[in-house]
């Protein structure tokens, strides 16, 4: 077992200290980074995810988009939605996770 | 005078973890058996579940009534040993005002801590949350000797701030939220003081509650205190004090070694709010943990600055106490609750932030703040404990709120002033291996209840039209958010009336998913003035909308002066008749929707619980919608077709990144943010770190 699991769609082998997809095994870059930073990217219109329901006015069911955007995170392997992100307009993609990679292999008795 | 200095005490709120072992305590441990000692923990907390009951059982408040209840045994110094609470932020924040009085009234000679005395306190400088939150405390004296402290916390509705039911968007200092009372003696020789009873009822807009909820809490303390002599008496004083720190000693350890078993890293999660009270506008929370051998650091560098003039901030030691409500209920659900659990965890605050309100800024609107904070940590918290525990990483509860704040004449031409329950309705998140249940409650009000509608209905002025699961109201996923709750409210009986609505997330959802589950959508509030429903609902002869999806549905009968108002609504008069309708949102999803088992899906059909619109088009069924007969080679092939679409329209995250980075929001909602995309850019990084 060279992979530890980390999230539900997110593991990493441990002895290529890489991040890669749980469900189709593809390699999303080295665990020492941003997982994103593997992963294929786009902007999903909100009305598409959250319908506005209420014809007219100022509020409705879908995020005010000049307030709130989608973001979405696919794996370039296999397109599941690895995770997703709802940020105002422009703001820096989040790095979320950022393991002690050193540590997680001393927990597995991985070699360093 | 013993240190007093008419002014906020900032060096007492610095002490939210145990207080140190005194001699007396540690010369008792040498003497616990440990048998004895799980027999009087068991007893310990079933005392304080009495607390609680008691509490809930003879308050008149919305709040106290349905379980916004923490009750609890705190040792002589103030700690919180014991307690009984589904408020998981009273069971690190209910020891302030405690400390508070040990520091300043045990040996001041004008007041003294005394056999037979109480202690009331709101003051959310002590308490942490907000001055809707009120406490009683009375101390334990055995033989003459102080043993220890029993206090409730509760909710009580109303704090006579500017506008009634506890929270006042408008207000700008603190001198506009009302009651502002730091820890104060109201009662000695078992009598409470009737001159203090009355100016507290004079400052408030419901005498009666006010006075009721506090003479509920003193009941369930002396029920406490009686209960509590005889475990001193049976197993002597040396054993109780000794006890009562075993117990915050115990936690504190556990907490540590529970810590030590998850991946060390840095989990990070900005959470934005978009309103700050009465206007929209965008600020941050920007919650970076770090989680090092047996401690988590919680760190808010890069938090939007403190908002002037509006009631969007709150104090450190309210994020501290909301960040209880994750420890406590998920990543430390089998250890007690109290504020032994602290000594796992340190805390860093930017000293000029939102989430370290100083000076005579307002916070009354900071449960709304604390609760956004809350979100992160669910979601951090979920990358962070998943590896070791997979069913703790769960999909946050609804955290906007929406609660209606109202004030006025009842129908029996009586003044009252609260909140509805409903919030105490919202749905769970989604976990790994399940859907969020349904209107399941408050993720922060764990063992509160939302009443039944004729209990609200019995002395408030409304008429529910009605109140049940609203299918748009959860986040989508690989397992879906629990439904939040619906309702109309039909003002009847009185024309002297006041209705508004404390939440966020009307422009920005609040309530996010987890591992690419769907956020809760947006809330908002839609009020009717000078509707026909009542005269429709007299004839009977037209069907109307008995649930939120009917209200907004093209075919309602209903007519008047329709106005969709944000869930941050400043209170305005409402007259017999008139309507006001919104939703408590359910939970967050939990993973790809398109990992959803189509017979999930067709369940929800069958109970309305999910929409043919989302079946369609989010999760990407092929089903007969007329015999509801699935179609599994359809629904593969909508699948795959819409995982190909994913992939063409997606970039690389470089490619992706640099056209995303040219947006920004509006400069209209970003004036209360600070720098744009970091708030403290540009500013002094002063950091307060608490003293190791």
């Amino acid at each position: 077992m060279s992979k530890v699991r980390i999230t539900e769609y997110l593991d990493i082998d441990l002895p290529t200290e890489t991040w890669r997809c749980n469900r189709c095994g593809h390699d999303l870059g080295t665990a020492h980074g941003n997982y994103k930073e593997g992963c294929v990217v786009a902007e999903q219109p909100l009305e598409k995810v959250h319908p506005p329901l209420v014809a007219e006015g100022n509020y409705s069911f879908t995020p005010d988009s000049t307030y709130c955007r989608l973001v979405e995170f696919y794996c370039p392997g296999c397109a599941t939605m690895l995770e997703n992100e709802y940020l105002p307009p422009g703001h820096p993609i989040t790095h979320e996770i950022e393991l002690d990679i050193a540590a997680l292999k001393r927990r597995h008795g991985a070699a360093a | 005078m013993t240190g007093i200095a008419y002014a906020r005490d900032h060096e007492v709120v610095q002490r939210l973890r145990p207080e140190p072992m005194t001699e007396a305590e540690a010369a008792a441990q040498a003497h616990i058996d440990p048998v004895e000692f799980d027999i009087f923990k068991h007893k310990m907390h079933m005392i304080a579940l009495e607390g609680k009951e008691t509490t809930m059982k003879l308050g008149a408040s919305t709040a106290m009534r349905w379980g916004d209840v923490a009750f609890g045994v705190f040792t002589r110094q103030g700690d919180l040993s014991v307690c009984a609470t589904g408020i998981y932020h009273h069971a690190v924040l209910g020891q302030l005002p405690l400390k508070y009085a040990v520091k300043h009234w045990v040996d001041e000679p004008s007041v003294g801590v005394r056999d037979g005395d109480s202690f009331f306190y709101n003051d959310p400088f002590y308490g942490g949350v907000h001055n809707a939150d009120m406490g009683l405390a009375v101390p334990v004296f055995y033989k003459g000797e102080l043993m220890c402290f029993i206090a409730a916390a509760v909710h009580t509705g109303e704090a006579g701030g500017t506008e009634p039911g506890g929270t006042c968007n408008t207000a700008k200092t603190k001198y506009d939220e009302g009651l502002l009372v730091p820890p104060i003696k109201i009662g000695e020789n078992y009598q409470l003081r009737e001159d203090i009873l009355n100016m507290l009822a004079a400052m408030t807009r419901d005498p009666r509650t006010m006075i009721l909820d506090i003479k509920a809490r003193l009941a369930a303390a002396r029920i406490a205190q009686r209960r509590v002599l005889e475990v001193i008496e049976e197993k002597g004083p040396e054993f109780f004090i000794g006890g009562l720190r075993r117990i915050l000693t115990q936690t504190g350890e556990a907490a540590k070694r529970r810590v030590a078993e998850l991946n060390d890293g840095i989990y990070r999660q900005p959470r934005f709010l978009d309103t700050v009270g009465t206007e929209s506008g965008l600020t941050k929370i920007n919650l970076t943990m770090i989680k090092q051998g047996d401690r988590i650091i919680m760190d808010f560098e890069n938090t939007s600055p403190l908002v002037e003039g509006r009631p969007i901030n709150s104090f450190f030691q309210g994020i501290l106490g909301l960040s209880c409500v994750y420890y406590c209920g998920w990543l430390f659900h089998d250890l007690p609750a109290n504020n032994g659990l602290l000594e796992a965890i340190d805390w860093r605050f930017p000293d000029d932030a939102m989430v370290n309100a100083k000076g005579d800024a307002s916070t009354s609107l900071a449960p709304l703040v604390q609760t956004c904070f809350t979100q992160g940590i669910f979601l951090t918290g979920a990358r962070m404990t998943y590896s070791y525990d997979s069913s703790r990483a769960v999909a946050a509860w609804f955290s906007g709120f929406a609660i209606p704040t109202f004030g006025g004449i009842n129908q029996f031409g009586e003044g009252i002033a609260d909140i509805t329950p409903e919030i105490n309705a919202t749905g769970c998140g989604a976990r790994p291996d399940m859907d969020g249940v349904e209107a399941a409650g408050a993720f922060f009000a764990t063992m509160s209840d939302c009443s039944d509608v004729e209990a609200t209905e019995s002395d408030r002025p409304f008429l529910y039209t009605f109140r049940n699961l609203f299918n748009n109201s959860y986040g989508h996923g690989k397992q879906r958010g629990g439904c939040g709750v619906g309702f109309g409210l039909m003002v009847h009986d009185t024309n002297r009336f006041m209705l508004g609505s404390m939440g966020g997330g009307s422009r920005f959802p609040t309530t996010l998913g987890l591992f690419g589950g769907y956020a809760v959508p947006p809330v908002f509030v839609q009020t009717v003035h000078d509707s026909n429903l009542k005269t429709l609902m007299a004839d009977g002869e037209t069907p109307l909308p008995h649930d939120l999806s009917g209200v907004f549905a093209p075919n309602n009968p209903e007519i008047g002066s329709k106005q969709a108002m944000d869930v941050s609504m400043v209170v305005q008069p409402f007259n017999d008749g008139d309507t006001y309708y919104v939703g408590v949102g359910g939970g967050g999803g939990y993973g790809d929707p398109l990992e959803r088992e189509p017979a999930s899906v067709l369940g929800d059909l069958r109970n309305g619980r999910v929409s043919h619109w989302a079946a369609a088009n989010i999760y990407k069924i092929a089903y007969d919608t007329e015999t509801m007969r699935f179609d599994a080679e359809g629904t593969d092939a909508l699948r795959k077709a819409a995982r190909a679409e994913r992939l063409a329209r997606a970039k690389p995250y470089g490619d992706f990144v640099k056209d995303w980075s040219k947006l920004s929001p509006p400069e209209d909602a970003l004036r209360y943010y600070g720098s744009w995309p970091n708030p403290r850019d540009g500013m002094q990084p002063i950091v307060q770190l608490r003293a190791a």
